[in-house]
C-alpha cells in the first residue's frame, strides 16, 4: 500500500500558495499554455488531423508523412493538406480532410501571387495574426517558439540547479580549503564575459539548442552556488546534524538526509525566476541573432522583424504581448511560491 | 477604600488576545490585579501562561495587526490606558511607564550608538533639551545603572558591550525619565547566574532609590521570592492564585502553585531522587475548557466527576479571597485538599 | 572500586581565529584549556559553568563533534583523542548526545519514526520490521507511545520533543550519554519531568552521564559528582553535597550565592564578583578568576598560575591566593 502523506509543513505552504489567488490562477493559466504548446500539432500545423481518402482514414499528425500521390495527387513530395481540403470541397468528393484550427507549419511560408509579405492578419485565411515578411504565420511561429522556450526553460532550470547544488552543497559542507578555493575560482568564472564567448562561439559553429543552452547553463550557474553555499552551511551547524554525525552518520547520509532538504526548500522559491531569466536570456540571445540557428521558430527573432517592419504592427504586437503575459505569469507565480515560504506577516507595533 | 490611592497600576477584567485565521485566540482571559506604589508586583507562570501579553497590553505594543485587547481596563493615573489614542499613548510610555525586556540585544538598535539611543528617550519626551544636555543625561543616566566609564560607553555600539552591560543599558533606557511603573518582562532570563544577581540588586536599589514600582514578570520562582511583596499566578491566560509573597510561598491554596513550587529542584534536597511533578501538560490555547483549566492536571482525588460535570465546560470559576489579599480560583478541585 | 568509563586528560580546545588578507592565525579562544575529569560507570558528573565557559564545548569536543587541540580522551581504556570518522563508528554505539534544543536537535523534515529509526539504520541493525518494533518500544520507554511515531517533531511540546531527543540518544544501548542543558529550554513543571525520566533511564540502562547545565539546582539534583568550570578550566570538583556544604573556591561559592532561593524569608548572603565574564580569546595569563574574586590581589600574583589540589579525598580545587580564602593554612597544611 502506497500511503503518501505530504509534511504537514508542506502542506501549509501548499494551502498558503493556493490561497494567494493571483499566483494560483497563473499556475493553472501558465499549466494550460504550456499543454497547449506541447501539444501544438493538434492545433497549430499544416498537417491534417484526419484524412478520410476512398474510405480509408489517415492520421497525419504524428506518424509518417503522406505524399501527394497517397492521395492520387501527382506530386510525391509531402501532401499539401490545405489544398487537398480545397480540392476535394471544390469536387464535392467523398474524400475530407480536417485541418488544425490553424493549418500552418511554423516554418511554413504562404506566399500569395502578386502580394508582398508580411500580410495583415485575416480570420478567412486563418492567419489570426497574420504573418512575417517571409508570409509565415505569426501565431504558428509563436506557438512552436514558445514551446521550444519551454523545453529551453525546463533543461536551463535542471542544470542550472544541479551543477548550482552540487557545488555549492559541497563547499558549504566540506568548508575549509576546498570552498576557499572553489569560490575564488567561481568568482574568476563569472567575471568571464558571457556575450563575448557566445559570439565567439556563434563565430565558429551554428549553435544548435543542446550547444545554446549548454554555453547559457554554463555562465548562470554560479549565482545558485552562493544561495546553497550559505544554505548548507548555516544546516551543517545546527544541532541536529550534529545529532546525525554522533550517531556515527557518514557524510553522504548527512548531506542526502539532512543538509540538502532543508537547505534545498528555499532555493525551490528561485525557479519561477530563473525560469523567467531563461525565456528573457533566449529571447534576448535571438533577436542579437546569436540564438538558434534559422529557420527555428522563436520570439527573439520575431521581435526583431516586428521591430525592422514597424509598418506590420501585428508582429511586434503580438510577439510583445506574448512575452509580457509569460513573464508576468511566471512573476506572479513566484510572487505567490515567495509568500508561501515566507509567511511573514505585516506586523508593526504603534 | 480607594483603590487609586495605593495602587500604581490597576488592571480590570483584561482579556486580550490574537487575531487568527480560525478566530480570535484569548491568551489572557479576565485578569486582573494592582500593582501597589512602590512595591513589587510578580506574575508568574509558565510559557504561554499569558504573562508577557499582559505586560504588553499594558504597555499597548501587542503586535499590530494581529494582537488585540478585547476588553477590560489599565487605570493607571487616572487614565484607563486602553482608551488612549496612540499619541497619547506615546507620551505615557517610557515617561510614566517603563519596559525591559528579556532579550537586551534585541531591545536595542545594533548600528546606533549607546549615547544616541539614550538621547532619543530624551528628545521623545523633552522636546526643547539641547543635543548636548541629552548626552550629558545619557551619561548620568549609564552613571546610575552602574557602569564603569559611562563616558567611553556612550560612544560604543550594542555588541560591544556584554550580555549583563546590555541589560544595564536597557534599565537606563526605561529608567531615563524617571517612570513611575517600570514593567520587567523576564529581566535576566538571558543572563548567567552571577549577572542574574547583579541586575536583580540594581534593579531592587533603584526602586528604593526612586520610589518606583515594578511589575517583575518571570518563571523563576527563585526570583520572586527575592525580590516580590506581591505575586500573581499565572495559568493557561488566567490568575490561578495572587496574594503577598508569604502567602504563595508559605500558605499556597491552588494546586498548581504547590505544584510548581514542589517540582523545583532544591539546592537543600539530598540529591539523586525522583523530583515530584505536574502530570500532563498546559492544554493548547486554542481549544480552552470553560471551567477550572488546571482541573485535569491537578491530581484532586474526585477531579473525574468534575470533568464529566456541566460546570467544567460552562461555568468559569470566580477568585474567591481566602484571607485578606490572597485570592484563589474558586473551584474546590483546583484547591490544596486535606 | 568501580571500573573509570572515561578518563578525560589535559584536554584542550583551542579555536583559530583568524583575519587579515592571508587568513593568518592572529588570535586563540581558548574554549577548553587544559580539563581533566574521569567518570566511573553508572554515575553522573554534573559540569556547571556560565555561558562560554567551556563547559558545551567539552562535551561536544568528548563526543567527538569538535576535534580536540591537545590531550587524551580515554574512553574504556583507548584513547579516542585522534580516531578518525571510521575508527569512531564502533564508538558512536557506546557514546551518545542530548542536546540543549530539542527543536534545533530534531530534523524538521522527517518524521518521530524516520529520527528514532536513523540510528539502527545507520547501524545496519535489523530489519524494516525489527526497526519497526524498537521505534515503538523506545517511543513507550520515554512515555510517548506508538502513536507519535507518524507525527513531525515541530507537532509536539518543548518537553515532549526533548524525550524524542532522548529516545534517539538510547536507541543503541550507549553506556555514556552527554546531555548538554537538556532542560535549560523548559518549563519547571516540564523540567522536572525530564530529569525524573533521565534519572529513571539511567538506573534501567546502567548509563553514566556527563550533565552540562548552567542551573546549580538542577545539577545538584541528578549528579553524584560536580565540576565547576571557569573560562575553560576545571576550578572545583567534588561529591554533589560536598560541594554545596563546603564550597572552597570563591567561584563556586559565588555562583551558589548567586541563585535565588524560592523562599522569600531566606537570607541574602550574596559573594559578589567584580565585572564580567572575561572573553576566552587570549584570556589573561595566569589565574583567569583572580581579576574578578572578592579577593583581591596584585597583578603579580594574579599572573601566577593555581595549583589544582586534593583538599579532601575526591575535593580538587584550584588552589590560589585570589581563589581560596584561607590559602595559606591550606598552604600550609599541604
Amino acid at each position: 500500500m502506497l500511503k503518501f502523506k505530504l509534511n504537514p509543513l508542506t502542506r501549509k505552504k501548499l494551502e498558503r500558495f493556493r490561497s494567494n489567488r493571483r499566483g494560483f490562477i497563473s499556475l493553472i493559466v501558465f499549466c494550460v499554455l504550456s499543454i497547449l504548446a506541447l501539444g501544438a500539432e493538434l492545433w497549430v500545423s499544416n498537417r491534417a488531423l484526419i484524412v478520410s481518402y476512398e474510405g480509408e482514414l489517415y492520421f497525419p499528425t504524428y506518424g509518417d508523412q503522406y505524399s501527394g500521390t497517397d492521395f492520387g495527387e501527382d506530386y510525391s513530395f509531402e501532401a499539401n493538406y490545405r489544398d487537398l481540403a480545397q480540392k476535394w470541397e471544390e469536387e464535392g468528393s467523398e474524400n475530407w480532410v480536417l485541418l488544425p484550427l490553424v493549418p500552418y507549419g511554423p516554418n511554413e511560408s504562404d506566399f500569395k501571387d502578386g502580394l508582398y509579405p508580411p500580410f495583415k492578419p485575416s480570420f478567412a485565411e486563418s492567419h489570426f495574426l497574420g504573418t512575417d515578411k517571409t508570409a509565415r504565420d505569426v501565431l504558428a511561429r509563436l506557438v512552436y517558439g514558445f514551446r521550444i522556450v519551454l523545453y529551453f526553460s525546463a533543461g536551463y532550470v535542471s542544470l542550472v540547479y544541479l551543477i548550482g547544488v552540487g557545488i555549492g552543497c559541497s563547499m558549504g559542507y566540506f568548508g575549509g580549503k576546498f570552498d576557499l578555493i572553489g569560490q575564488r575560482l567561481i568568482e574568476i568564472w563569472s567575471n568571464i564575459p558571457f556575450l563575448y564567448v557566445v559570439i565567439i562561439v556563434a563565430s565558429v559553429t551554428t549553435p544548435d539548442f543542446w550547444k545554446l543552452l549548454l554555453i547559457v547553463v554554463a555562465f548562470s550557474w554560479t549565482g545558485m552556488t552562493f544561495y546553497m553555499r550559505s544554505g548548507a552551511y548555516k544546516e551543517k551547524a545546527r544541532d541536529y546534524v550534529a545529532a546525525a554525525e554522533a550517531l556515527g552518520a557518514g557524510n553522504a547520509r548527512i548531506i542526502f538526509k539532512h543538509v540538502l532538504p532543508n537547505s534545498l526548500s528555499t532555493l525551490v522559491t528561485f525557479i519561477p525566476f530563473t525560469v523567467a531569466a531563461a525565456i528573457t536570456g533566449l529571447t534576448a540571445l535571438d533577436f542579437l541573432n546569436f540564438g538558434l540557428p534559422v529557420p527555428t521558430p522563436s520570439w527573439g527573432e520575431l521581435l526583431k522583424q516586428g521591430t525592422t517592419n514597424l509598418h506590420a504592427p501585428w508582429i511586434v504586437l503580438s510577439t510583445f504581448s506574448a512575452m509580457v503575459t509569460i513573464l508576468l505569469l511566471v512573476t506572479f507565480i513566484g510572487e505567490a511560491v515567495r509568500e508561501a515560504f515566507d509567511p511573514k506577516k505585516f506586523t508593526l507595533y504603534q | 477604600m480607594d483603590t487609586a490611592e495605593i495602587s500604581a497600576l490597576s488592571v480590570r477584567n483584561l482579556r486580550a488576545g490574537f487575531a487568527t485565521k480560525d478566530g480570535v485566540i484569548v491568551a489572557v482571559d479576565d485578569v486582573s490585579f494592582d500593582v501597589p506604589k512602590g512595591k513589587t508586583l510578580g506574575l508568574v507562570g509558565e510559557s504561554g501562561c499569558g504573562k508577557s501579553v499582559t505586560a504588553l497590553s499594558i504597555m499597548r505594543l501587542l503586535p499590530n495587526p494581529t494582537g488585540r485587547i478585547i476588553s477590560g481596563t489599565i487605570e493607571h493615573h487616572g487614565n484607563n490606558l486602553v482608551d488612549l489614542s496612540i499619541d497619547e499613548m506615546r507620551k505615557v510610555r517610557g515617561a510614566q511607564i517603563g519596559m525591559v525586556f528579556q532579550e537586551p540585544m534585541t531591545a536595542l538598535n545594533p548600528v546606533h550608538r549607546i549615547g544616541q539611543q539614550l538621547s532619543e528617550c530624551f528628545f521623545l519626551h523633552f522636546p526643547n533639551i539641547t543635543k548636548k544636555e541629552a548626552w550629558d543625561r545619557s551619561i548620568e543616566a549609564l552613571k546610575r545603572v552602574g557602569i564603569p566609564a559611562p563616558e567611553t560607553r556612550v560612544t560604543e555600539y550594542p555588541h560591544q558591550l556584554s550580555g549583563g552591560m546590555r541589560q544595564r543599558v536597557v534599565i537606563a533606557m526605561a529608567l531615563a525619565c524617571d517612570p513611575g511603573v517600570l514593567i520587567c518582562d523576564e529581566p535576566t532570563t538571558a543572563l548567567d547566574v552571577t549577572i542574574q544577581a547583579q541586575i536583580l540588586d540594581l534593579i531592587g536599589q533603584l526602586q528604593a532609590d526612586l520610589g518606583m514600582s515594578v511589575v517583575m514578570i518571570t518563571h523563576d520562582l527563585g526570583v520572586i521570592a527575592e525580590t516580590c511583596d506581591e505575586v500573581v499566578v499565572m495559568y493557561a491566560g488566567r490568575v490561578a492564585e495572587k496574594g503577598t509573597v508569604f502567602d504563595i510561598f508559605e500558605k499556597p491554596q491552588h494546586l498548581y502553585t504547590t505544584g510548581l513550587l514542589s517540582s523545583i529542584p532544591k539546592l537543600e534536597s539530598p540529591g539523586k531522587e525522583r523530583l515530584s511533578t505536574i502530570p500532563g501538560m498546559v492544554p493548547s490555547l486554542a481549544d480552552m475548557p470553560m471551567g477550572a483549566r488546571f482541573a485535569p492536571r491537578s491530581g484532586h482525588p474526585k477531579i473525574g466527576e468534575y470533568l464529566e460535570s456541566a460546570a467544567f465546560k460552562e461555568e468559569r470559576p470566580e477568585l474567591a479571597e481566602v484571607a485578606p489579599g490572597h485570592w484563589v480560583e474558586d473551584c474546590e478541585y483546583v484547591r490544596v485538599f486535606g | 572500586m568501580s571500573e573509570k568509563l572515561l578518563d578525560v586528560k589535559d584536554l584542550k580546545v583551542h579555536f583559530p581565529l583568524r583575519s587579515g588578507l592571508f587568513s593568518r592565525t592572529v588570535k586563540h579562544c581558548k574554549a577548553v584549556d587544559g580539563v581533566s575529569l574521569s567518570l566511573k560507570k553508572g554515575e553522573t558528573f554534573g559540569l556547571v559553568g556560565e555561558s562560554g565557559c567551556g563547559k558545551s564545548t567539552l562535551g561536544k569536543t568528548i563526543c567527538r563533534l569538535i576535534q580536540p587541540t591537545a590531550g587524551e580522551i580515554h574512553f574504556q581504556g583507548a584513547n579516542i583523542a585522534g580516531y578518525d570518522r571510521k575508527q569512531m563508528r564502533p564508538i558512536r554505539r557506546d557514546v551518545q548526545m542530548v542536546f540543549q534544543d530539542p527543536a534545533e536537535s530534531l530534523n524538521a523534515r522527517h518524521t518521530v519514526r524516520e529520527i528514532l529509526e536513523e540510528p539502527f539504520i545507520i547501524h545496519g541493525i535489523g530489519d524494516a520490521s525489527a526497526r519497526r518494533k524498537k521505534v515503538d518500544a523506545l517511543l513507550d520507554r520515554v512515555g510517548l507511545g506508538k502513536q507519535a511515531a507518524g507525527k513531525y517533531s515541530f507537532e509536539f511540546s518543548g518537553g515532549q520533543r526533548q524525550r524524542i531527543g532522548i529516545a534517539r540518544a538510547i536507541a543503541l544501548e550507549p553506556k555514556l550519554i552527554i546531555c548538554d542543558e537538556p532542560v535549560s529550554a523548559l518549563d519547571v513543571s516540564v523540567q522536572s519531568q525530564i530529569l525524573n525520566l533521565l534519572m529513571e533511564l539511567q538506573k534501567d540502562m546502567g548509563l553514566t552521564y556527563l550533565f552540562i547545565a548552567h542551573d546549580l539546582a538542577v545539577v545538584k539534583v541528578i549528579s553524584d559528582r560536580i565540576g565547576v568550570m571557569y573560562l575553560g578550566k576545571m576550578v572545583e570538583v567534588a561529591d554533589g553535597a560536598e560541594i554545596f556544604k563546603n564550597p572552597i573556591h570563591e567561584y563556586t561559592k559565588a555562583l551558589i550565592s548567586a541563585i535565588p532561593v524560592p523562599n522569600p524569608r531566606a537570607e541574602k548572603n550574596r559573594v559578589m564578583l567584580r565585572g564580567d565574564v572575561p572573553s576566552p580569546i587570549d584570556p589573561p595569563p595566569g589565574c583567569a578568576f583572580a581579576r574578578r574574586s572578592p579577593i583581591k590581589v596584585s597583578e603579580e600574583i594574579a599572573s601566577q598560575p593555581g595549583d589544582y589540589v586534593e583538599v579532601s579525598p575526591g575535593h580538587w580545587v584550584e588552589m590560589h591566593p585570589a581563589t581560596v580564602a584561607d590559602y595559606d593554612s591550606y598552604a600550609a597544611s599541604s
